[in-house]
């Protein structure tokens, strides 16, 4: 079937305003969009740029807004779109790059601002690995998942509105160290997550939860750090 | 990178679901409200500053026009309310409950709660208003 891709344009090296450009092309309605941005590259215009790695979910690279709702090109079929007319935009939020690239750098600022990774200096029992029972790793075997692709942070209104806020990513990975029975470090990161930049800034949209593509609970999960923070130790807070 | 434009290109051009939809409405509801509360605070000030404006201000909120006004001031406290509550429920008590089908189906929960209250004072008021005012 044929299919036209209006695709967003903008190249701040050879200047001109943001527009975009429309190609026609032949699609089969299991094609994802992905295929249809690579098919745009290579015979229509090699000047097109966007991002792109595994090409199967798990990376987390070619996030962008197709028909006005964040998803990964490489995981949505033009079928499940419903049209054959597709509009695919950059993420909403960060600065352009060029085209459908958009600077992570904010993004990642967030993400370390959490300390993503385990904090643990004491001795392992017996100098063996630190056990964990099946119910305390349930606690947040759901952000374990996180690919880092940037569709839900950029899907929230709040941090359209401000670019200092944590955003959903971020705190879906704090969660997923903070509710770990062998992290040692859950009270930092509580407490870049009380600021006024953190959690209770959510205004639970949803659109977060809408967008990822790894169908992580990210709402509940903001809810759950929230919850954390109302029950953590008076003489913890500040 | 965020400004008023982003923002503003979200809130129109994301095409999210009833989140999205509700959380706006839950904006713009709110700001309703406020914009009632400011008027209102003003005018019953000129009780003591200036009876006589008081009067002419109580005047002006009979017209057709603040009328109508009010039934839709009517409907933002009802609808800010009710999302009130649904979201404090599922952030304070139960956030197992922020899953999407829920999600969805709470949220039009919300809006058909807020009409069924709202279209009996509607009609009530638009019927009041008919009667003095025309």
């Amino acid at each position: 079937m044929l299919t036209t891709l209006k695709i967003y344009r903008y190249d701040p090296e050879n200047g001109g305003a943001p527009h975009y450009d429309t190609f026609t092309l032949e699609a089969q309605p299991t094609d994802r969009v992905l295929d249809l941005l690579e098919r745009v590259r290579d015979d229509h215009d090699g000047t097109l740029a966007f991002r792109r790695s595994c090409a199967h979910g798990v990376c987390g690279s070619d996030a962008m807004r197709i028909n006005g709702r964040n998803y990964l090109a490489c995981k949505v079929l033009v079928k499940d779109l419903g049209t054959t007319e597709i509009t695919i935009e950059p993420l909403l939020g960060l600065p352009v790059k060029k085209d459908l690239v958009v600077d992570m750098g904010p993004f990642f600022d967030h993400y370390r601002e959490v300390m993503p990774y385990l904090v643990n200096d004491e001795e392992p029992p017996e100098g063996k690995e630190r056990l964990q029972t099946p119910a305390e790793r349930e606690l947040f075997d759901d952000t374990t998942k996180c690919i880092l692709c940037a569709a839900c942070t950029t899907s929230c209104p709040v941090f359209w509105a401000n670019g200092n806020y944590q955003g959903p990513a971020a705190i879906v990975n704090a969660h997923r160290f903070i509710f770990d029975s062998r992290d040692r470090a859950a009270e930092p990161r509580l407490a870049v997550l009380a600021r006024q930049t953190g959690v209770w800034s959510c205004r639970t949209a949803f659109n977060c939860t809408e967008a990822c593509p790894r169908d992580i609970k990210v709402t509940q999960a903001i809810a759950e750090v929230k919850r954390a923070l109302v029950r953590r130790k008076p003489s913890a807070r500040r | 990178m965020s400004s008023l434009r982003t923002t503003l290109a979200g809130y129109v051009g994301y095409r999210g679901r009833e989140g999205h939809w509700g959380f706006l409405l839950h904006r713009i509801t709110g700001l309703g409200v406020v914009l009632f509360l400011a008027i209102h605070i003003v005018d019953t000030a000129l009780v003591y500053f200036n009876p006589a404006l008081y009067m002419e201000a109580i005047r002006i909120y009979q017209s057709t026009l603040f009328g109508i006004a009010e039934v839709f001031l009517v409907f933002c406290i009802i609808y800010h309310g009710i999302n009130g509550l649904r979201v404090a429920f599922f952030d304070l008590i139960a956030p197992s409950a922020w899953a999407i089908y829920r999600q969805r189906v709470s949220v039009r929960w919300t809006l058909i709660l807020t009409l069924i209250l709202w279209i009996p004072a509607s009609i009530r008021m638009l019927s009041n208003l008919i009667e003095h005012n025309f």
